[in-house]
This record gives structure tokens, C-alpha cells and sequence, in this order.
């Protein structure tokens, strides 16, 4: 009987910690908007009104908030958000310093957040006396011209990366052929074609026999602002029948789990979000998903390599193949890594031995690049 | 109001609490009687689990780029950790007429399935990264063959991640960014 007092007591004490509910108040100014976001310690059931000047929000429980006033000097739009309590419910209200538009709100999960994204309202600038309003206006004006998309860069700059080099052999053939040898050869093939046919500037990331990391390699490629990145390769496989050429591009499967990452970063609390160290992270994960803003073009690319390849290889076109390569990853433009041939395979290693097969490749691969060139610059 | 009805109410009302009593202590008897079954039912499922564990395995054949499936029992557990380990153990073994995507002397270390993110943590020892053969087939044929055999016969893995010796590691022989986790990719598989 006594454990189950103890029991009811403990029951009684642990619902009023489950159903209590403490809200923090916050709010931040971006460059176009503000935020505003209410954070609870539990989920809360809300209404929401709109006025003039304010925003009320009814919660349909007495909450506990810090002040009941929460002053917000530092922010452009907001002026202040008042706690009130009435038969059971708590209100918060947002005042604004001017007139505003809600641009968008949502509800986050753990914790539980309510986000509004609050934007000044266009009528509230025609209250502004008129000297102010030109001022604003011609500002608009002015931000207007700079938030236009630039005027498309035709491509001026393309990077070769012959795959492997130094102490990393790559893929070894039967007859001990390598592949670093092979791809520096191609690489060097399709730079000549390229300067001397189209007149570009070609930068590749190895020019002889030394090991650069993958990370280097793309490093290399975004400081030099090239707008195409053809990485050089020759294949192996376990299967020895495996044959024909491959031209891959980064698969979104793969940077599927930079987006989770990404989404959860984004999910955490706002006030953090800011801090150093998670915007180090978050820097990481964006640079390791540069190359999804390209894939569309990465896709194009391929497929114009591929179809030549396919020509000149006479191989039935099996697509244009996607997976996470490294390489690829941090690379912020149009990318493709080729695999010229299976090294694994007799045959394709005795035409990887002779250097007429090597020109016929690299022609392909140009003819590939400049049909790429010619679709980027007239879309 | 006289006595009599104030000693009927107190005695209406000492009836009332008594009833109220007996139903509260009946309904915990009841729900430790329960508690007793469902110790039962646990042992059943305990009992349930140890059986061999039917699986369909894919295997890469010489002349073809796909995995073929063969059915194996690959033996009783008493955890899901060790039907897992049990099941990248099989893969590992070398199969005539098959082709093993995997360099020689490749052991499993550890499995860890971490289940809020539906991942399976696989831990391969140092030879993964001194004797893979280099190449970009490769390193997919020994990716896809693990993962789409794990996703396909445990329906509660989403997602494999490989670590050698307990590390990550960017690629496996410069290719394939294996820092994060794979999704399975069917293509490789040909059901029959």
C-alpha cells in the first residue's frame, strides 16, 4: 500500500514535468528576413492571429516563459514580444517596429519549434515621407540589379586530372602495364587537342609521375575557377570479362547522407547554429555536396563522352553510370570521371599497350568536351 | 437530517470505498498475472529465434555483371548481432563457379547495427585496404555484392557503412567515398 502511494505521488510529479511546458523566445535578422522562432520543451497546440503591427499567438496551455517582456533592440523588424496568461492559455504577442508580411512558418521537431520568417511589408514604405522613399526606392533599385543572375560565363577553363600517380600505381595490368602511365598519357593527348583546336585554357592537376590526393585534386580545380573537370581513369575488375569504356558522374543516392547531415545540422537549435565549430561542420558538408548544384550538366558531360567512346570502342551503350566518387564530390562544376578500358580485361590491356588506340581515346574524349562546350555555351 | 440517515450515508459511502478497494487491488492481481504471460510469450520468441536463419544470397558469376541468388540456413543465434556476423562470414567464403569480390585474407571484425539510423556498421581488418585490387568496378563489385546482400535479407538495415580496424576511411583504393554510409542498388542483383 505504501509503494503504491509513493507510486501515486511519483505519478503525479512526473505528469506535472511531462505537461509543463517552458518556452524560449528568439529571433535573428538575415539578410532578406527575419526569423523569429518559439522553441517549447514539449510540443503546444497554437492559433495564430495577424494584425496591423503584430502577430498573436494563442497556446493552448499555460506556459512558462522567462520575461514576460523580451525586448529585441538589435533587430530591424521586431520590437518586442509580450507574455500574457488568460483562463488557461498563454499568449505571445510580436510586436513590429513597422508594417510586415509573414513570408513563410513552420513547425520543427526535437525540440518542438514554431518558426515564422517575418519580411517588411512594401505599404509600410509608402508611409515613409517622400525624400525617404526615393531613398528606399533607389536602394531597391539598386539591390534589385544586384540580385540578377550574372550573365553566363561561357567556359574558358577546363582541367584534366590524370587519375593515380607516384606511389599509388592505380590498377595493374597482367603484363605489369599501370594505369598512371596510361592516364597521364590521355590527359597529356587531350590537353594538346583541346588548346590547339578550341583555344582554352586546360590546367591539369598532375603533369608527371607524383602522388596527388584526391582532395588536392579538386582543391586545385575550384582555385583555379575551371568550369570542367574530366578525371582519367582505367578500370579493373574481379570479373576478367568485364570490357568497355564507363563515364561516371556523382550519384545524388550517395550525397543523400550529406543532405541528412546537413538537414540535421540545420534541424539543431538556431542559437548553435552559429557557433564556430558548427559552421566549420556545416562549411565540410556543403564543400563535400558541391557537386550537387552540377549534376544535371555532369549528366550531359558523360553522355556526350560516352556516346564517343561507345563509337570508337564499338560497345553497346550501357548509360552513363552514377556513384559517390571522391574525386568528383568536392568539385564545383560539371564533372566526369572516364575509365577508358579494363586493364583486368587481355584484351583491352594489349590495346591499352599501344599508343595509337591512346589517341584514338583522347580524340573521343575531346570530341566529347567540345559537343559539351558548344550545348553549355548556347543553352 | 436524522442520525440514522447520517450513519446509512457514512455506511453507503464506507461500501462505495470498500468496492473501490477491492477493484483496484483486483486490477493489479490482473496485471501481474499479465506480466507473467508476457515473460512467457517472451521466452516463446526467444525459443522462435533459435532456428536456422533461412537467407538468399546473391553471388557475381564469371560471364555475367549481375549476382545470381542461392538460398542458405546459416545457422541458429540467440542475437541479431551474431545472425549478422554469421551472414558477412558466409559472404566471405570463397564459392566455386562464383566470383568473390573480396582480396584474399579479408576477416570481419565487428558488426554494429545502429538502429535509430537503420545503418549496419561492418568492420573489416587492414587487408580491405593492402590487397584490393585498384579499380573503380572493383571497389563497386565489393561495395554492392556486401550491401545488397545485407539489405535484401534484413529488411531493418537501410543503409551499410565499411570501417577498416575501427577507422574511416575516404576511399578503399582511390575511387569510391566510403565515409558514408551505401543504400543498396538492386541493379546488381538478378533474381531467377
Amino acid at each position: 500500500m505504501r509503494n503504491k502511494l509513493i507510486f501515486l505521488i511519483l505519478f503525479v510529479l512526473i505528469g506535472d514535468c511531462l505537461f509543463s511546458l517552458s518556452i524560449n523566445v528568439r529571433s535573428f535578422d538575415h539578410q532578406n528576413y527575419t526569423r523569429i522562432v518559439f522553441e517549447g520543451d514539449n510540443s503546444f497546440g497554437f492559433k495564430m492571429n495577424n494584425f496591423k503591427n503584430s502577430i498573436k499567438i494563442e497556446i493552448n496551455k499555460i506556459a512558462n516563459i522567462k520575461n514576460r517582456i523580451t525586448k529585441t533592440d538589435d533587430s530591424q523588424l521586431i520590437d518586442r514580444v509580450v507574455h500574457s496568461t488568460k483562463n488557461n492559455k498563454s499568449f505571445l504577442t510580436v510586436y513590429f517596429k513597422s508594417k510586415f508580411n509573414i513570408k513563410r512558418n513552420f513547425v520543427l521537431e526535437k525540440p518542438f519549434r514554431v518558426v515564422f520568417d517575418v519580411i517588411k511589408s512594401e505599404e509600410s514604405d509608402r508611409d515613409l515621407d517622400p525624400s525617404e522613399n526615393k531613398r528606399v526606392k533607389q536602394e531597391s533599385k539598386e539591390s534589385n540589379i544586384k540580385d540578377k543572375p550574372p550573365k553566363k560565363k561561357l567556359i574558358e577553363i577546363i582541367c584534366i586530372d590524370p587519375g593515380h600517380g607516384g606511389t599509388d600505381l592505380g590498377a595493374v595490368g597482367r603484363s605489369k602495364l599501370m594505369e598512371k602511365g596510361i592516364t597521364l598519357k590521355v590527359s597529356r593527348k587531350v590537353k594538346k587537342l583541346i588548346e590547339s583546336k578550341l583555344g582554352l585554357r586546360v590546367i591539369t592537376t598532375r603533369d608527371k609521375d607524383v602522388e596527388v590526393s584526391l582532395d588536392s585534386r579538386a582543391a586545385m580545380a575550384n582555385n583555379q575557377k575551371a568550369q570542367v573537370f574530366v578525371s582519367i581513369h582505367v578500370n579493373s575488375s574481379f570479373r576478367s570479362s568485364a570490357r568497355g569504356p564507363e563515364t561516371y558522374y556523382v550519384s545524388l543516392k550517395a550525397t543523400d547522407q550529406e543532405a541528412f547531415k546537413l538537414a540535421e545540422k540545420e534541424n539543431s537549435s538556431l542559437g548553435e547554429a552559429f557557433k564556430t565549430a558548427e559552421n566549420d561542420d556545416l562549411k565540410m558538408i556543403l564543400w563535400n555536396m558541391a557537386q550537387s548544384e552540377y549534376i544535371k550538366e555532369s549528366s550531359k558531360l558523360a553522355s556526350f563522352i560516352q556516346n564517343e567512346l561507345n563509337i570508337l570502342m564499338h560497345t553497346k551503350n550501357r548509360g552513363v553510370k552514377q556513384a559517390p566518387f571522391r574525386v568528383l564530390m568536392r568539385v564545383a562544376m560539371p564533372a566526369v570521371l572516364i575509365e577508358i578500358a579494363f586493364i583486368s580485361n587481355f584484351y583491352e590491356e594489349k590495346s591499352l599497350m599501344d599508343d595509337s588506340f591512346l589517341d584514338k581515346v583522347a580524340n573521343a574524349i575531346y570530341t566529347g568536351i567540345s559537343k559539351f562546350i558548344y550545348f553549355y555555351n548556347n543553352i | 437530517m436524522n442520525k440514522n440517515k447520517i450513519y446509512f450515508l457514512i455506511a453507503i459511502a464506507f461500501v462505495f470505498f470498500i468496492i473501490v478497494l477491492i477493484i483496484f487491488f483486483k486490477s493489479s492481481c490482473y496485471s501481474g498475472k499479465k506480466e507473467l504471460e508476457l515473460s512467457k510469450e517472451e521466452v516463446q520468441e526467444k525459443v522462435e529465434q533459435i532456428k536456422p536463419v533461412k537467407v538468399k544470397m546473391f553471388f557475381f558469376q564469371k560471364n555475367s555483371r549481375y549476382m545470381r541468388p542461392f538460398s542458405y540456413e546459416i545457422g541458429i543465434f540467440k542475437a541479431r548481432q551474431d545472425v549478422y556476423k554469421a551472414f558477412i562470414n558466409e559472404l566471405l567464403k570463397s564459392r566455386e563457379d562464383c566470383i568473390n569480390p573480396i582480396p584474399e585474407g579479408l576477416k570481419l571484425r565487428s558488426v554494429f547495427y545502429v538502429k535509430k539510423r537503420k545503418i549496419l556498421i561492418v568492420d573489416f581488418n587492414e587487408v580491405l585496404l593492402n590487397k584490393f585490387p585498384v579499380g573503380t568496378s572493383s571497389e563497386l563489385e565489393f561495395i554492392y555484392y556486401f550491401v545488397d546482400n545485407i539489405c535484401y535479407n534484413f529488411k531493418e538495415i537501410k543503409e551499410v557503412k565499411f570501417l577498416v580496424s575501427g577507422n574511416e576511411y575516404k576511399t578503399i583504393s582511390g575511387h569510391i567515398n566510403i565515409e558514408n554510409p551505401f543504400y543498396p542498388d538492386y541493379r546488381y542483383l538478378r533474381d531467377e
